[in-house]
């Protein structure tokens, strides 16, 4: 253990950028996916046909494509948009934390999409007419009874995304975002021991995964704690 | 900055020629995975703990951190370690394919041996105490109830995985291998024409992704074909 005395920190900080890209990401992630549910579950012809393509598109392309195009792709339009008003810039590009950010939050919000879909149609329809007898408004219907009922159906699901996410921050150091793998590559290049980088960079990644899943099953047990002695 | 067709119809077929390898990289590790997933839901389900655990600290960690990471450690940490050096392992961990490839049926294998307990918890009980009245052995039960009512069962999930994998096979460009992606960057750091090139490469993806959705839909419907009911 001791080649890793002094890229402790490089490993930290690398893990906080992680951590970052995960937040960030899903956010959008979440965001995406109610936008292409709503989409989908809408009358529109058109807006169906986008969300179906949307899914289609991210769905059957690799993860690494999807984060190539972006971010060398945004490079390209940005650097030709800029030397419009000044022909002087050379290159001007996307950060690859946001590029790579934005990449997988459109790859991973495209199953996000089917889950929330899912868990809207599943919602049983007698609670629905249940809080309309009751006097619910429609606000106050989708709030109190569609929600609690839809995070019941989609946690499962939405744990996967979690965990897809978080691991798939790990591509994003092939543009160049300084996180784990990125700092790995860099210990290497002065220690020359590509073991034992790459095996800590597995366990900061396992420990994410372990938190991510402990996370999901509290939140599972809390969603369900109505339904409990039902079971 | 425009969009050159010109440079699509020259580079498409390039990009063609690593088809072969992509198709090796997804066939083989589909087999290799699909044996080690047998093996580890057969250890899953044995109801001995010895077993059990390591199987289950085996998924655990293989699907806890991300397949960019288990490609590296192999293709660019196992050369780190003497004992392997030495083994008689060595020629497959000296070839970047041998390293893609035992890296991909290593990942594959934690997963779809998540899909078959699946399939294998889902079989009714009834079927399995009607063999049982019927004076069937627990291994007969197991080789002509359990295994085709639990295929049947895991197709779906399994089909989702195969395309998954298709897609991780684009990662094997990281570790120097020239199948589509890898040809593809190649290109692009010659030309830099992202749009073009990615473009037209994530379309090839999708048409494979689809091709691979309908046979195993055609294997989803042989296998249902007594399950089929009119209506």
């Amino acid at each position: 253990m001791d080649v890793l005395v002094g890229w402790w920190d490089d490993f930290f900080w690398g893990s906080v950028v992680v951590l970052k890209v995960f937040l960030a990401s899903l956010v959008l992630m979440v965001v995406f996916g109610l936008i292409g549910a709503a989409a989908k579950l809408s009358n529109s012809r058109i807006a169906q046909k986008i969300a179906g393509g949307y899914t289609v598109v991210f769905r059957g392309t690799p993860e690494i494509l999807v984060i190539l195009l972006l971010y060398f792709g945004s490079a390209i339009t940005l650097t030709a948009i800029a030397q419009i008003f000044n022909p002087e810039i050379k290159f001007l590009d996307v950060p690859p934390f946001w590029a790579g950010t934005i990449a997988i939050a459109l790859i991973v919000g495209s199953y996000a999409t089917e889950t929330f879909r899912g868990a809207f149609l599943g919602v049983k329809p007698g609670s629905i007419e249940a809080a309309q007898a009751l006097g619910m408004s429609t606000f106050q219907t989708f709030f109190y009874v569609r929600v609690p009922e839809m995070w019941r159906l989609a946690l499962p699901a939405f744990g996967n995304h979690m965990l897809s996410l978080i691991k798939d921050t790990a591509l994003i150091s092939i543009i160049g975002l300084n996180e784990t793998l990125f700092v790995a590559k860099q210990a290497i290049g002065t220690t020359g021991k590509p073991f034992t980088m790459y095996i800590v960079v597995g366990l900061i990644y396992l420990g994410f995964s372990t938190v991510i899943t402990l996370s999901v099953m509290a939140l599972e047990a809390y969603g369900s704690r109505h339904i409990r002695g039902a079971k | 900055m425009s969009f050159d067709l010109s440079l699509i119809v020259e580079t498409v077929p390039k990009m063609l020629v690593g088809i072969g390898l992509t198709f090796q990289l997804l066939v083989i590790s589909a087999v290799l995975g699909l044996i080690l997933a047998v093996v580890l839901l057969l250890m899953r389900i044995s109801g001995k703990w010895y077993l059990n655990w390591p199987a289950q600290a085996y998924i655990y960690v293989f699907r806890g951190t991300p397949i960019l990471v288990q490609i590296f450690i192999i293709y660019y940490g196992f050369p780190q370690l003497e004992f392997i050096r030495d083994g008689i392992l060595w020629p497959i961990f000296r070839d970047p394919f041998g390293c893609a490839i035992v890296a991909l049926s290593l990942n594959t294998g934690a997963y779809v041996s998540e899909i078959l307990r699946g399939g294998v918890l889902g079989v009714d009980r009834g079927v399995l105490e009607a063999g049982e009245a019927l004076g069937l052995s627990k291994s007969q039960r197991f080789v002509y109830l359990t295994t085709p009512i639990a295929t049947r069962l895991a197709l779906p999930a399994y089909g989702n995985d195969i395309i998954s994998l298709l897609k991780s096979t684009a990662l094997a460009s990281t570790i120097t291998l020239m199948d589509m992606t890898g040809i593809a960057r190649t290109i692009v750091a010659q030309t830099y024409a992202p749009y073009e090139i990615f473009v037209s490469l994530a379309i090839i993806y999708m048409i494979l992704t689809f091709f691979l959705q309908k046979l195993l839909g055609r294997v989803e419907t042989y296998l249902g074909r007594y399950t089929q009911r009119e209506g």
